[in-house]
């Protein structure tokens, strides 16, 4: 008897269940939330007829398969070359207005990719403003190469919107590194060269392998950009078997495979993160000194960050100047331009909020009172990681359907699918806030005689604003660009900036997508530069 | 009188299984200052945790108060107990003012209470113009003081002290231990005091309880303790002395430095035991210059001051440690004969 009865017990107290606690129970509404979606895909793919399996196969899945890895291995390359060049450029070595670049640079990341598929198909098209000039250099007959349908021009894009992540956690790794390594080498007689091969190097790897696994998961989970320059990836496939082939059952078995191949690639991510800790606490840090560059070589560290930066930031919102002015002047900021502005923000700030809420007791109850069952809700709430927007519509179309009737086709569903999509980044915010405060401190205040909530109201909350802040923004910033699931998802009339931008792109239309664009530009880059600086700050004083 | 806490036969086990603190039975007197001692990992920080609340006994019960606060299942919640804690690394709240932070457990009082109370703290500890500051304004010895007095703010029965002086240097430790003792007395709290620090033990306790493995080995004053160690482990721990082998031969123990006979309350040894370890403090050891003794080498002397410690070879190989005034002539290398003074040792069973 005795031992029938122990076994559910102990079994339960490593669940963290042996007496759940208010806070254990929310967050397992939060994790089982931010699962449902994930969870109805693959068991809708999982239960598609044999046919439908049948199907795909014989149509495109390993072309998808190899398009999906091609690009990403492409854009790896091409923001290994400018994320960890640019790094080590603006951290090793001092040269004319060394300061500003290091954060013109990151710029770029303000720039949701398919604004920069829809500035280069412009200015690259028959009647953009670049074949003129090509012309009037090169003879008459010269023709630019079309952007559409190219592996290059959709990895060039690509590259030019996701090299910010490389260049960093590049230089945030370069940063920390010990200078006092390298000396050491120095020491024991390697020679310059040779000291940066075999230890300065090899201590960057975690880091930057890190980006470039970002970079692949960013790249597999885009659908804008690769739609807008109609290059076939599994996450536009997943788009196009809902939208124009009505296909429900295709498009989950084609996202199980999608998610599969991001969860392979996200946990190489964690893996390569993981490693990097070993690197990060040296007593006794001293960082790296800078060598002056003078004359051709501060030319061309200035040209190289100048060329990126442009390419990537300087050309496109030029041009998206120049063309708002004219639609502007032509009436363009009209009733209904400010109402998608306010559907973008609200919704996007609905989203924050509700994450920001989320996020707390999960982060609280997993840092806070360790054990198996807490782990486990909190990995589950990374799922975001591995859903591309698309999935996550089809995921909640499914459930929404099912569980939720009422909510079905509101702007609920879009807040939700805001809040699901991009949790991880704002769970991983608090993580690393709650991380950073001592736990004798909230003991110190129990102790002191104030009761729990009295304590985390007083002493963790406070201590945690800015992470909380950056947790905010960073979900704010993503879901105001975010596009497929809006666009699945949206009650008629609920149209987004970004959704604008989308629908005069691919109608051809452009009256409103400069402006739409321009606004999302100047709206998220101060914001994503207040929670970069805020992270940053986090960790100096650590 | 009551004890003021009282632990029984208390047992926990981290959640891999290993036991960190096995059948702990102890009481705390009204007023008194209690020193848990022993080496890192001997689960002296666990049995602090216990007591405050912050972790659930796997066995035994504890007292507090004369009420029960502590069983396998039930735990008084930590607010409840009315117990106040200096944590290691003092844990002051770093978004809040000095003040703010003495007044944080203050939060049920009205404003003149909270007022009053601050004032007193303050001027308790000597801060009374910190109290705008900020704790990253303050030294690390200011720092200790606050936390000292958030923790006394709402008059518990008992202070709880984890290591209070472990990130201070060494001089500026000696003063706030002083400080802190004048605090302690004035305050008339009952104290428990966690350390590694056998220096800090023996001037702050009144009474020293040792820990060894998860468990108390000996409880007594510390003047007791250091008379009397009750095993090896405990003369080891506090640096009590070397050890001479010997061996139970009649009514004597045998050595390479001669016989002792056999004294009562000599020995912990058990009958039959034959093999035996004498302690031998360096104050009981010491040079002759009759001839008489062990011929002995040199082979390290450490001036301190106002005397020498040496430390010589036996010719077995063991090594003793003595003191002689600073300025006996006394060279590294150089063999002189020693004596000890048979009435002081004490006689362990041999580990080997």
């Amino acid at each position: 008897m005795q031992g029938t009865a122990a076994v559910p017990a102990s079994w339960l107290r490593h669940a963290g269940l042996r007496r759940p606690k208010p806070l254990s129970l929310i967050a397992l509404a939060v994790a089982l939330l931010i699962v449902m979606p994930l969870a109805y895909v693959v068991g809708n793919a999982l239960l598609a007829p044999g046919q439908v399996w049948v199907q795909l196969w014989q149509g495109r899945v390993l072309e998808l398969l190899f398009n999906t890895l091609r690009l990403a291995a492409g854009v790896a390359v091409v923001t290994l070359v400018c994320g960890v060049g640019l790094a080590w450029l603006v951290v090793r070595y001092d040269f004319p207005a060394r300061r500003p670049w290091t954060w013109l640079l990151a710029a770029p990341l303000g720039i949701p990719p398919y604004i920069m598929a829809y500035v280069y198909t412009e200015l690259f098209a028959y009647w953009g403003p670049l074949r003129p000039l090509v012309q009037r250099l090169l003879g008459s007959d010269a023709q630019l190469p079309a952007l559409y349908d190219s592996f290059p021009g959709a990895v060039l894009v690509l590259g030019l919107a996701t090299y910010p992540y490389v260049y960093l956690l590049s230089r945030a790794a370069f940063m920390r590194t010990n200078v006092a390594y390298e000396e050491a080498a120095r020491l024991s007689g390697a020679g310059r060269r040779r000291a940066w091969l075999r230890v300065v190097l090899p201590m960057q790897r975690p880091a930057v392998a890190a980006g470039l696994f970002l970079v692949c998961l960013y790249v597999m989970a885009d659908f804008g950009a690769v739609s807008i320059l109609r290059y076939s990836t599994f996450t536009r496939a997943v788009y196009v078997q809902m939208t124009g082939r009505y296909d429900l059952m295709g498009a989950a078995a084609l996202s199980l495979m999608l998610v599969l191949l991001s969860f392979a690639f996200f946990a190489a991510e964690r893996h390569f993160r993981r490693r990097s800790r070993f690197f990060q606490t040296t007593a006794g840090y001293r960082p790296s000194g800078r060598t002056g560059l003078a004359g051709w070589r501060a030319i061309l560290a200035c040209g190289a960050c100048a060329a990126v930066f442009g390419l990537a930031f300087g050309v496109p919102v030029a041009y998206l100047g120049v063309e708002a002015v004219s639609h502007v002047s032509q009436g363009a900021l009209d009733a209904a331009f400010w109402g998608y502005a306010r559907n973008s923000f609200l919704g996007a700030a609905a989203a924050a909020t509700v994450a920001v809420a989320c996020a707390l007791p999960l982060a609280y109850v997993a840092l806070r009172r360790p054990s198996r069952g807490h782990g486990l809700l909190l990995h589950a709430a990374y799922a975001g990681y591995v859903l591309p927007g698309p999935i996550i519509a089809l995921g909640l179309i499914f459930c929404t359907a099912h569980l939720m009737t009422p909510v079905y086709g509101t702007v609920a569903v879009v807040v939700l699918a805001y809040m699901v999509r991009f949790f991880p980044q704002c769970l991983q915010a608090g993580e690393a806030a709650l991380h950073q405060i001592t736990p004798a401190l909230e003991e110190a205040g129990r102790s002191a005689g104030a009761p729990l909530w009295r304590v985390l109201w007083r002493v963790t909350l406070p201590l945690m604003r800015p992470g909380l802040i950056t947790g905010w923004v960073l979900v704010f910033v993503n879901a105001m660009k975010e596009l497929p699931a809006t666009l699945l998802l949206r009650p008629v009339g609920f149209d987004t900036l970004a959704v604008r931008i989308w629908i005069e792109t691919s109608e051809e239309f452009y009256a409103q997508a400069a402006p739409a664009a321009l606004l999302l530009i100047l709206v998220t880059l101060p914001l994503l530069a207040l929670a970069l600086s805020y992270g940053s700050e986090r960790r100096s004083t650590a | 009188m009551n004890p003021v806490l009282s632990l029984q036969a208390v047992g926990k086990a981290f959640e891999s299984g290993v036991p960190v603190l096995q059948d702990v039975s102890l009481n705390v007197a009204p007023g008194a200052t209690v020193c848990l001692l022993g080496p890192s990992g001997c689960g002296k920080t666990t049995l602090l945790r216990l007591v405050a609340g912050f972790e659930e006994p796997d066995a035994g019960s504890i007292q507090l108060g004369g009420r029960q606060v502590s069983r396998p299942g039930h735990v008084v919640a930590p607010e409840k107990r009315q117990i106040g804690m200096v944590f290691q690394d003092y844990a002051l709240f770093p978004h809040l003012t000095v003040a703010q932070n003495v007044q944080f457990g203050l939060f049920r009082r009205s404003a003149a209470q909270r007022r009053r109370r601050l004032a007193d703290l303050l001027q308790l500890i000597g801060l009374e113009d910190m109290a705008a500051r900020y704790p990253h304004e303050l030294s690390g010895g200011q720092q200790q003081r606050v936390a000292l007095a958030r923790a006394l703010a709402p008059g518990p029965q008992l202070l709880l002290l984890d290591e209070p002086f472990s990130n201070l240097d060494v001089n500026l430790r000696r003063q706030l231990r002083q400080e802190m003792q004048e605090v302690l007395r004035r305050t008339d709290m009952t104290t428990i005091l966690v350390t590694h620090d056998q220096e800090e033990a023996l001037s702050l306790a009144d009474t020293l309880a040792i820990l060894d493995q998860g468990h108390v080995v000996q409880v007594d004053t510390p003047e007791a303790i250091v008379q009397r160690p009750c095993s090896r482990f405990v003369a080891e721990f506090l640096a009590l002395g070397h050890f001479l082998a010997g061996e139970i031969r009649d009514n004597c123990i045998a050595t390479e430095m001669g016989s002792v006979r056999l004294a009562p309350g000599m020995t912990a040894v058990p009958e039959g035991h034959r093999r035996v370890d004498l302690l031998i403090p360096p104050e009981c050891l010491s040079l002759c210059d009759n001839g008489r003794g062990a011929r002995v080498q040199v082979v390290h002397v450490a001036f301190q001051g106002t005397r020498k410690l040496y430390t010589v070879r036996l010719p077995s190989g063991a090594r003793l440690q003595g003191l002689c005034a600073h300025d006996a002539p006394l060279q590294t290398g150089a063999h002189v004969n020693v004596r000890y003074d048979p009435t002081v040792v004490i006689a362990f069973p041999s580990e080997s």
